[in-house]
C-alpha cells in the first residue's frame, strides 16, 4: 500500500485583527488595528493509505477547514510539507487539481442559473474530458447518485440534498484520486444523509477514490471512515481507529432527568455509591432539567438508572450517547489535565 | 490556444441560453444602461441650448466624443463583468476558492464565467451616437482611420479590462473591494467630455494614471481634429499594455496573498 | 412615549449592526466618498466650461458659485439618501433568506431601515460634515462673506431626513421587484438613471424647459434631492418652504402605503409558495 497523502509538521499561522467590542470598537479599529498571530493550524502530520475514508473531525474553529485549504491547494503553509499523490498541492496547482475533487458542503460549484446538465457540460471542457469518458462517467455518477430526476432542473430550484448529490457528482467528474467532501452532509434530513453516505462508500469501493472526509455528524463517520484524525485548537489530539476512540474516550453516556423538586439533585450521591469522582462525572443543572455525564466503563447505566429511580421522584427520564462536541472536549479537557493522554492518543497510530 | 477557445465557446453558449431564459432581465438591463446614457445626452442638449460650443467643441463633436467613450466601455462591460462580482462578493462571500480547485487560470476562469449582455444598451447607444454625428459632421472615414479608431477600441477595451482586474485583485487581499474598483471606474467619466476643459491635475491623472483619457478623447481629437496620432494611439497603445501587465502582476500577488491568507 | 423605548430597543440592535458593518469595510466607506468627490468634479469642471463659453456671470439664474454649491450638495444629498436597501432585499429574496425576516416579530421594512440608519449616521459624521464645512469655506472665498444660515440649515436636515425615507421606501419597492425579477442589478442601475435625472441631481429643475421644471417638481424624485438642496441654498423660503415639506411628506405617506401593500401580497405569496 502506498501513501496517497503525507502531512508532515504542517502549521498555518494568520494575522488576526483584535477588534474591540461594540460601535466605539468599530471607530477606533478604523483609525488602529491591533493584530495578533493565530495559530490555525499546528504541526500536524499524518499519512492516508490509497483507497482510505479518513474522518477529519474537531469542533467548530478547530481549524479543520483552513487543514482541508492547504490540502486542496488553496491556502499555503507557514510551515511544513504536504505531498498528495505525489505532488505538492501549492505549487503547479493546476497540474495537482486535475486529480483532485473538492465538495465544500456550504457552498456549491454548480451553475446557479442553468440546468444541472449545463454544470457538467462546462465541467467537461474545463477538465477536457473526452466525449466518450464523460459518458461512461456521467452513467456511472448517475446510477450511484441518481441525478436523472433533475439534471434538466435550474440548480437554484434543487432541494439541498438534490444539490448535495450534484455537487459531489461535479467534483467526480473528472474521476479525481482523491476527494475531499467538506461537510457533505451538513444541514440534510436523516434519509438523504444515508443516501449520500451510500454513494460515497459505493464511490469509494469502486473507484478506490481516496476520500478525506470533515463532518460534525458521528454517524458518517462511522459508516464511511474506520479511521479518524481528530484536531482541536490547531493540534492533532487524536490519530487512529475509530472503535478504540471511542472506547477509550466515547464512553460517556448522559442520563436526561427531568425533577420533580430542584433539591433532589442533591439527594444523589454518585461518587459514594459508584466511585465516580472527577473526570468520570459530570451534572449540569439546568431549572428542573439535568444532564448526568459519567464514563460508562466505570459504571453501568442500569445501576445508575435504578439508583435514581429509587432515590428520587423524577417526571421524565431518558439515556443518551455523548456526542462527538462532547467527546473531543473530553479528549482535549484530558490532554491539559494529563500529558500523558497525548502520548496515549498519538501512541495508537503506531 | 485551441482549448481556450473550446471552453469559451461553451461559456458563451452557457450564456446565451441563460440570456434566453431570462429575456425580460436582459431587456431590463439592457434599457437601463441605455436610460442610463440617453439622460446624460438630455443633459448635454440643455446646456447646448444655451452656449454655442464648449471649449471649442460643439454639440455634435461632444456628441461623437461622448460616443466614443461608450464603445471601449461596452465591449469591456460585456466581457470582463465578473470582475465586479470577485470584487463586491466572490471573495468576501468565501466562494473564490472555487476558482482555486479547477485546473485553469483563475483570472481567466473569472472572465470567461459571465457574458453581460446588458452592456449592448451601451455599446449600441455609443454606435448611434457616433454614426448621427458622423454624419452631421461629415466626418470622412477612410481605411486609416477607420483602423485606428479600432485600435483605439481595442486598447481602450484593455485599459477598462486592466483596471477592473487591479481594482478585482483587492478584493483578494481586503475580501470586498467593489467600492474602490468603483472609484476608478466612475474616473471614466471625466473620459466622456473633451479633456481640455479641466485643469491640468486632472488632465494629467486621467492620461497617464487612470488613462481614461485614451479610451475617448485623445484618439476622437485625432478623428476630428488631426490631433497628434502618435500620441493618440501609439502612447494609448503603450499605455494600455503597461495598465494590463501591472494589473495582472497585482493580481498574481493577490492570488498569493489569497493562499496564504485565505477568507 | 413607552413605545419609543420599546421601538428603541427593539431596532436599536440592528442600527448598531449597520453602524458596525459601515465600519468594518471601511475601504468601500472611503471609496464610496472619493468616487462621488470624482464624479462632483467632473460636473464642477462641465459647469465651469459652459459658464466660460456663455460669457455672462449668471447662468439660467445660477452664479458659478450657486452651481458649484449645487453640485456638491446634490450629490451628497444623493449619497445620504442612497440606500442598499433594494440590493439587500433582493439579495434576500434570491437566496430565499428573508423567510428569517418574517420569522422575526419585527417589521421588515423597519428593521432594515434600522439597520440602515446606523450606516447613516457613520456616514453623515465621516463624510456630509467635512464635505459640508468644504462647501462653506468655498462659499465665503467666493462670496467674501459668510452666507451659512442657521434656519435654513436646520430646514435642510429635516428636509434630507424626510428625503432618506422617502428614497428608503422608494428603494424598499425596487427591492420587492426581486420576487419577480432576477436581474434586480440592471434594475438598480435604471432606477439610478431616473433617479439622478428627476431628482435634479444631474441638471437643477429649474434649467429644464418651464413647463417640464414645474411637472419634474411635483414628481416624489425633486423630494429627494432638489429640494433639500434648494433649502440650503436659500431659494425656498415661506409658503415655498411649508409647501415643499409638505409635498416630501405626502409622497413618504404614498409609498409607505404601497410598499405595504406589495409586502403583505408577497407575505401571502411566500405563505403559499414557501418561496
Amino acid at each position: 500500500m502506498s501513501n496517497m497523502i503525507q502531512v508532515k509538521n504542517v502549521s498555518k499561522e494568520f494575522k488576526k485583527v483584535i477588534k474591540e467590542p461594540g460601535l466605539k470598537g468599530s471607530v477606533k479599529s478604523l483609525f488602529h488595528k491591533k493584530t495578533e498571530i493565530v495559530k490555525a493550524v499546528d504541526n500536524i502530520s499524518f499519512e492516508v493509505e490509497e483507497g482510505e475514508v479518513l474522518g477529519f473531525i474537531g469542533p467548530n474553529g478547530a481549524g479543520k477547514s483552513t487543514a482541508i485549504k492547504m490540502l486542496t491547494g488553496i491556502l499555503t503553509p507557514t510551515s511544513g510539507e504536504i505531498i498528495i499523490n505525489g505532488q505538492v498541492p501549492y505549487k503547479n496547482r493546476k497540474k495537482y487539481v486535475k486529480e483532485i475533487g473538492v465538495v465544500f458542503g456550504q457552498r456549491t460549484q454548480l451553475w446557479w442559473d442553468l440546468p444541472l446538465s449545463e454544470t457538467f457540460t462546462v465541467l467537461k471542457e474545463i477538465y477536457q474530458i473526452e466525449d466518450k469518458a464523460f459518458k461512461q462517467r456521467m452513467d456511472f455518477l448517475n446510477q450511484v447518485l441518481d441525478l436523472e430526476p433533475f439534471v434538466t432542473s435550474p440548480v437554484r430550484t434543487l432541494s439541498l440534498g438534490q444539490r448535495m448529490r450534484a455537487d459531489i457528482a461535479a467534483s467526480m467528474i473528472h474521476n479525481p484520486k482523491v476527494l475531499f467532501l467538506d461537510e457533505p452532509t451538513i444541514g440534510l434530513d436523516v434519509v438523504v444523509k444515508d443516501n449520500i453516505r451510500k454513494a460515497i462508500a459505493e464511490i469509494n469501493k469502486n473507484e478506490k477514490t481516496t476520500i478525506i472526509l470533515t463532518t460534525h455528524d458521528l454517524s458518517d463517520i462511522e459508516l464511511l471512515c474506520k479511521r479518524i484524525v481528530m484536531i482541536d485548537k490547531g493540534k492533532k489530539v487524536y490519530d487512529g481507529d475509530l472503535d478504540h476512540m471511542k472506547e477509550k474516550y466515547g464512553k460517556m453516556r448522559e442520563i436526561h432527568i427531568t425533577l420533580k423538586s430542584d433539591n433532589d439533585i442533591n439527594k444523589l450521591s454518585f461518587a459514594e455509591k459508584f466511585g465516580l469522582t472527577g473526570d468520570d462525572i459530570d451534572i449540569a443543572l439546568d431549572g428542573k432539567k439535568a444532564v448526568v455525564k459519567f464514563n460508562s466503563s466505570k459504571a453501568q447505566v442500569s445501576e445508575l438508572l435504578s439508583y435514581i429511580l429509587s432515590t428520587i421522584t423524577v417526571k421524565d427520564i431518558a439515556v443518551g450517547e455523548a456526542d462527538i462536541e462532547e467527546i473531543i472536549r473530553r479528549l482535549y479537557k484530558g490532554n491539559e489535565n494529563d500529558e500523558t493522554a497525548h502520548g496515549n492518543a498519538a501512541a495508537v497510530e503506531a | 490556444m485551441m482549448r481556450f477557445f473550446r471552453l469559451y465557446k461553451t461559456f458563451v453558449v452557457q450564456q446565451l441560453k441563460q440570456l434566453m431564459e431570462y429575456r425580460v432581465d436582459f431587456l431590463t438591463g439592457a434599457t437601463s444602461f441605455l436610460v442610463g446614457q440617453i439622460t446624460n445626452i438630455v443633459f448635454i442638449s440643455i446646456i447646448f441650448s444655451q452656449i454655442p460650443h464648449l471649449q471649442g467643441f460643439d454639440y455634435y463633436e461632444i456628441i461623437f466624443i461622448y460616443g466614443f467613450s461608450l464603445v471601449p466601455k461596452g465591449i469591456d462591460h460585456l466581457f470582463t463583468d465578473n470582475l465586479w462580482k470577485v470584487a463586491w462578493f466572490i471573495v468576501r462571500k468565501g466562494n473564490f476558492d472555487k476558482y482555486l480547485t479547477r485546473p485553469i487560470n483563475p483570472l481567466l476562469h473569472v472572465i470567461m464565467e459571465t457574458l453581460q449582455f446588458d452592456a449592448l444598451g451601451e455599446l449600441l447607444t455609443g454606435i448611434v451616437l457616433m454614426i448621427i454625428a458622423s454624419i452631421k459632421l461629415g466626418i470622412n472615414y477612410r481605411f486609416g482611420n477607420v483602423a485606428l479608431m479600432l485600435l483605439a477600441f481595442a486598447f481602450g477595451t484593455v485599459i477598462y479590462a486592466a483596471i477592473k482586474i487591479a481594482g478585482a485583485a483587492l478584493a483578494l487581499w481586503i475580501k470586498s473591494s467593489g467600492s474602490i474598483l468603483q472609484v476608478f471606474y466612475m474616473s471614466s467619466d471625466f473620459a466622456k467630455y473633451p479633456v481640455t476643459i479641466y485643469n491640468s491635475a486632472v488632465r494629467n491623472i486621467i492620461t497617464y494614471i487612470v488613462p481614461f483619457a485614451f479610451t475617448a478623447y485623445y484618439p476622437a481629437s485625432y478623428i476630428l481634429r488631426g490631433n497628434d496620432p502618435w500620441f493618440c494611439f501609439g502612447v494609448g497603445t503603450a499605455i494600455a499594455a503597461v495598465l494590463l501587465t501591472l494589473a495582472i502582476l497585482l493580481w498574481n500577488r493577490g492570488l498569493r496573498a489569497y493562499e496564504s491568507a485565505g477568507s | 412615549m413607552k413605545w419609543i423605548g420599546h421601538v428603541k430597543r427593539v431596532y436599536g440592535g440592528f442600527t448598531r449592526a449597520g453602524a458596525q458593518g459601515a465600519m468594518a469595510y471601511k475601504f468601500n466607506f472611503l471609496g464610496f466618498f472619493v468616487g462621488e468627490s470624482l464624479y462632483c468634479f467632473v460636473m464642477y469642471f462641465i459647469w465651469k466650461a459652459v459658464f466660460e463659453a456663455s460669457g455672462e456671470s449668471i447662468f439660467m439664474g445660477f452664479t458659478i458659485t450657486d452651481m458649484t454649491l449645487y453640485v456638491f450638495l446634490a450629490n451628497i444629498v444623493g449619497f445620504l439618501t442612497n440606500t442598499d436597501s433594494t440590493q439587500m432585499l433582493a439579495e434576500e429574496i434570491r437566496e430565499g433568506n428573508i423567510i428569517m425576516r418574517m420569522i422575526k416579530p419585527v417589521n421588515v421594512d423597519m428593521s432594515l431601515l434600522a439597520t440602515e440608519i446606523g450606516d447613516k449616521v457613520v456616514m453623515s459624521a465621516f463624510i456630509f460634515l467635512p464635505v459640508m464645512i468644504g462647501v462653506e469655506i468655498y462659499r465665503y472665498f467666493a462670496l467674501g462673506y459668510v452666507a451659512f444660515n442657521i434656519l435654513m440649515f436646520l430646514g435642510f436636515v429635516v428636509s434630507v431626513i424626510l428625503s432618506y425615507i422617502l428614497a428608503f421606501y422608494l428603494n424598499l419597492i425596487f427591492g420587492y421587484l426581486a420576487f419577480w425579477l432576477m436581474n434586480i442589478w440592471g434594475f438598480s442601475i435604471l432606477k439610478g438613471s431616473i433617479i439622478k435625472f428627476f431628482s435634479g441631481s444631474l441638471i437643477p429643475l429649474a434649467f429644464f424647459p418651464d413647463i417640464v421644471g414645474k411637472i419634474f417638481e411635483q414628481l416624489p424624485f425633486a423630494s429627494m434631492v432638489y429640494t433639500p438642496v434648494m433649502i440650503y441654498m436659500g431659494k425656498l423660503q415661506g409658503m415655498d418652504l411649508l409647501l415643499a415639506f409638505g409635498k416630501q411628506i405626502i409622497w413618504i405617506i404614498v409609498f409607505i402605503a404601497i410598499a405595504k401593500l406589495i409586502w403583505r401580497w408577497a407575505e401571502k405569496r411566500l405563505a403559499v409558495q414557501g418561496g
